[in-house]
């Protein structure tokens, strides 16, 4: 890239020619190559399925159970 | 396995709103928001009646279908809960609910609705059993303690049931039984119109 910019510098300077040869990577080149990384790169978290949440075995399970307290609540509305 | 049901007498219920008030103590629910309330049809006229509201736990809800982030989800017990910290107030499921269970704090900047707060079935939320941050966030988690929601636990004139579906079924049938057609005679005028006297 020094040598690219140098290069431009010293045909400014000199008022030759603008010089026909190419750049290695050129300015095109370098975001096309950049471009498809980044897409690349993308792929994978689109492709990852949406996950529901599990709340997990522990927070579902049972907690009812019936202790003297709820016998006493359920024989109270009896009458 | 036992499912957890409300059932309200409507016959017993004289809109005293002790449910509502002992929720609200119970849960710390904040301002503006009624986890249960009294809907009284025909207010004032003769033959009025009055029956508490809350969330039914219904077993297939569709609160839970419409959820974006699916953050509902049932425990064994049939109760349906929710989980708040997944929760984007959208207000999908209080306009799925039929009976208009979920509510939101509005505290919010740019009329913003804030985290769906609804009953629990006093029983907690995703958190540990009965610590700080369930309470904070869900209330009360009784049915952990062995007992069952405050409002049914404390209705003055037992109006209010709750526990296993089952065995509340059994009891109204009792009741029903007991009082001939007084509340059994429900709809039988829309059945047999004028020809019948209750």
């Amino acid at each position: 890239m020094t040598t690219h910019v140098s290069s431009a510098m010293e045909t400014t300077m000199s008022n030759k020619p603008e010089s026909t040869e190419k750049p290695a990577v050129d300015r095109r080149s370098f975001f096309k190559a950049l471009g498809a990384g980044a897409a690349v790169a993308a792929t994978p978290a689109m492709v990852t399925p949406a996950e529901a949440v599990d709340p997990g075995k522990d927070e579902t399970r049972a907690r009812y159970r019936e202790t003297d307290h709820i016998k006493a609540y359920y024989r109270v509305n009896r009458y | 396995m036992a499912r957890m049901k409300f059932l309200c007498d409507a016959d017993r219920c004289i809109e005293c709103n002790a449910c509502v008030t002992a929720c609200k103590n119970e849960n710390e629910v904040p301002w503006g928001i009624n986890r249960r309330r009294v809907v009284t049809i025909n207010d004032g006229k003769p033959g009025e009646r009055s029956v508490s509201m809350a969330c039914m736990h219904c077993t297939d809800a569709p609160c839970m279908a419409v959820c974006p982030v699916d953050c509902f989800y049932n425990t064994a017990d049939g109760v349906v809960l929710h989980n708040k910290d997944l929760c984007i107030g959208c207000g999908y499921c209080f306009y799925a609910c039929p009976f208009g269970a979920p509510q939101y704090p509005k505290v919010g900047n740019f009329g913003t609705r804030g985290k769906m707060d609804k009953c629990t079935y006093c029983s907690g939320g995703p958190e540990v059993d009965l610590s700080p941050a369930e309470f904070q966030k869900y209330g009360s988690n009784r049915l952990a303690e062995g007992k069952l929601p405050l409002c049914a636990e404390m209705c003055s004139t037992k109006s209010l049931l709750a526990g296993d579906g089952e065995i509340i079924a059994q009891i109204y049938k009792e009741r029903v039984v007991k009082r001939g057609y007084g509340s059994g005679a429900w709809g039988w005028q829309t059945a047999y119109k004028e020809t019948i006297a209750i």
